[in-house]
């Protein structure tokens, strides 16, 4: 990783890299651009290396499936359908030793990716959505969408509105049964949580949810233990206070973690939160290709919502020598840009989320964000007021 | 010299150069406005001559950049195209900040989207900066025959308060580069800077920023 050269080290690897790099049919071959579809039917723009890249990433999803495979055969089948450490397992009591070191394991083996194939059913079950779905009748879902049909709220408008508009152009999703499918999903969360109504950023969450789950149904039980217990509260109600807290506490953990940036990010007065809250909002579905998202998503469920701060850091992190170069917010933008849609190999950057960035605990970020709550309420707060005062001005 | 110091006197240099002697004018804009009133198809329209029907919801904001010539200046616009869900409006502090111009955006066919207009140009005179470039878009200007807002309403309201107004279609391209032209055109020459420790540095002593300049 450039992340750990000196600038000397850095500009003695281009030299040495000047010849490979000189002879055009390289120049020629990085730059042709070639579309073509990638596992979950998007879309993707890129250059012969990416292709070449995610040629690999399939070899390694095939490589790590067999890895499951074979623990399967060793510790039985579904071992690892248990609650997560941080969910339930009494870490004083009853702590069998074989309990532990399943975890561990597993921890490790969904740090390197869930098969695609597995996916529904490990993250139905780690994510706690199973356990959502068990406490209330087996007929919970088809009730609500029947008791809702035809009925048209703002969230609904809303809704109805961003169908087309979310990932235009996907095989399945942009179509008529694509479109019903998401509507179901997002209205029925909407009633269901009226708080949360709806909230665009939403639809991409339940969209990529519907291609991964399969089944509708399931697809909305992860909408709402993601809603309900992964993610922080208030991250999509009425005024995103969540997510501002969210903006806070990750600010702090930049300047913490990648000083370097933060200061030089500041000089420009370049906000992070600029970019940094799309990617918290639609957890990475808008900015990195399709597999990468769900192999960050492998981790958010199992791991908790500090997964999202690990990986945000890690593509600040990721280009620390670029970043520090730049004189323009612009040019922020375009390398974090074209970082996120370049970012084929989920390795890549899952590494350095997890091991350049080092360990951060729920507990400690919780707290950060407690620290952050007043501060946050008193900025919207002071919004409000503003505005309000506006309207008895000119009454 | 810390590096810090040395960030900070290319900072000057660079602001010196940006508004002065070759004219190159970065201009941060935002558009702001209701949902679906078309703020990302106006910038697409702009930044890449293109029109889709059907654009990805914008979520938190997107950024384009685009340059133009104007007369004696060349002016790059740094936009912000913000999410027009009600809820998100709490963000847009953080994108307006330290603009130098805005268009707010409504549909001449919803009145609704004309009246959160008005909202957001309230709040922008209530916060934003003093000097700030306000355009008012009536866009989908090609659905006449939809048409709630009459353009003349719209006109006098602009005039009222301060800022230009057109109508627009990114449809059809109609006067969409003419928005951002004008805009342009109307930007002060020498812009203040956006922080106030710039203006502080910009106003010391001018021997000083040309020796620096000559050993960088």
């Amino acid at each position: 990783m450039y992340g750990t050269h000196s600038k000397r080290d850095l500009s003695l690897e281009f030299q040495s890299q000047i010849p490979i790099l000189r002879p055009s049919i390289h120049a020629r071959r990085a730059n042709l651009t070639v579309k073509f579809q990638d596992l979950y039917g998007f879309t993707v723009e890129g250059n012969v290396d990416d292709v070449n890249v995610l040629n690999e990433v399939r070899e390694k999803v095939r490589k790590q499936g067999r890895v499951w495979w074979a623990l399967e055969a060793s510790k039985g089948a579904n071992w690892y359908l248990q609650p997560s450490i941080s969910e339930g397992i009494d870490l004083k009591s009853s702590l069998k030793f074989s309990v532990l070191a399943n975890a561990i394991t597993l921890k490790r083996l969904i740090r390197k990716g869930i098969p695609p194939v597995l996916r529904p059913k490990v993250w139905f079950s780690l994510s706690g959505a199973a356990k959502k779905k068990s406490t209330v009748p087996e007929s919970y879902y088809n009730d609500l969408t029947k008791a809702v049909e035809g009925k048209v709220t703002p969230a609904t408008r809303q809704i109805d509105h961003d169908l087309p508009r979310t990932f235009p152009g996907h095989p399945w999703l942009d179509t008529p049964e694509g479109h019903a499918a998401l509507r179901r999903v997002l209205v029925g969360y909407s009633f269901r949580d009226s708080d949360v109504g709806y909230c665009q950023g939403l639809n991409y969450v339940a969209a990529l949810l519907l291609l991964v789950m399969k089944t509708e149904e399931d697809a909305f039980w992860m909408l709402a233990v993601l809603l309900e217990n992964v993610l922080v509260n208030d991250c999509y109600t009425t005024n995103l206070s969540g997510c501002h807290v969210e903006q806070r506490v990750f600010k702090d953990l930049l300047a913490k973690k990648c000083p370097r940036i933060a200061t030089h990010l500041e000089s420009l007065e370049f906000d992070v939160s600029l970019v940094a809250t799309e990617w918290f909002l639609c957890l990475f579905s808008k900015s990195l290709p399709s597999e990468t998202t769900l192999r960050v998503w492998d981790v958010l469920f199992y791991e908790g919502a500090k997964v999202l701060f690990h990986v945000a850091l890690a593509i600040f992190k990721m280009k620390e020598e670029e970043l520090l170069l730049t004189h323009h917010v612009g040019d922020v933008i375009n390398i974090l840009q074209k970082t996120t849609h370049h970012l084929f190999d989920p390795d890549e950057l899952l590494t350095v989320a997890f091991d350049k960035i080092g360990s951060m605990t729920t507990n400690t970020i919780s707290k950060q964000r407690k620290k952050q709550e007043p501060a946050v309420m008193a900025e919207l707060d002071q919004r409000l007021r503003r505005l309000n005062s506006i309207k008895v001005d000119e009454n | 010299m810390s590096s810090e110091g040395v960030l900070r006197l290319e900072k000057v240099i660079h602001t010196l150069m940006a508004t002065s002697g070759n004219k190159n004018i970065n201009a941060k804009l935002v558009l702001l406005g209701d949902v679906g009133a078309g703020k990302s198809s106006l910038v697409l329209r702009f930044v890449k001559g293109q029109f889709i029907e059907f654009q990805e919801s914008t979520i938190g904001a997107a950024f384009f950049s685009q340059t133009l010539a104007v007369n004696d200046a060349t002016v790059k616009f740094e936009i912000w195209d913000t999410a027009g869900q009600e809820r998100y409006h709490s963000l847009a502090p953080m994108y307006y900040r330290g603009a130098a111009a805005a268009i707010i955006v409504y549909d001449i066919t919803n009145q609704a989207s004309f009246e959160r207009a008005k909202k957001w140009v309230q709040e922008l005179h209530s916060q934003g900066n003093p000097n700030m470039v306000v355009a008012l878009a009536g866009n989908k200007a090609d659905l006449l025959e939809a048409r709630k807002v009459a353009a003349e309403e719209a006109q006098a309201y602009a005039q009222e308060n301060g800022l230009f107004f057109m109508e627009t279609s990114a449809k059809t391209a109609t006067n969409v580069n003419d928005i951002f032209y004008e805009i342009a055109k109307r930007l002060p020459r020498v812009q203040p800077a956006q922080n106030p420790s710039g203006m502080v540095l910009m106003d010391r002593p001018a021997e000083r920023v040309a020796s620096a300049s000559c050993c960088s």
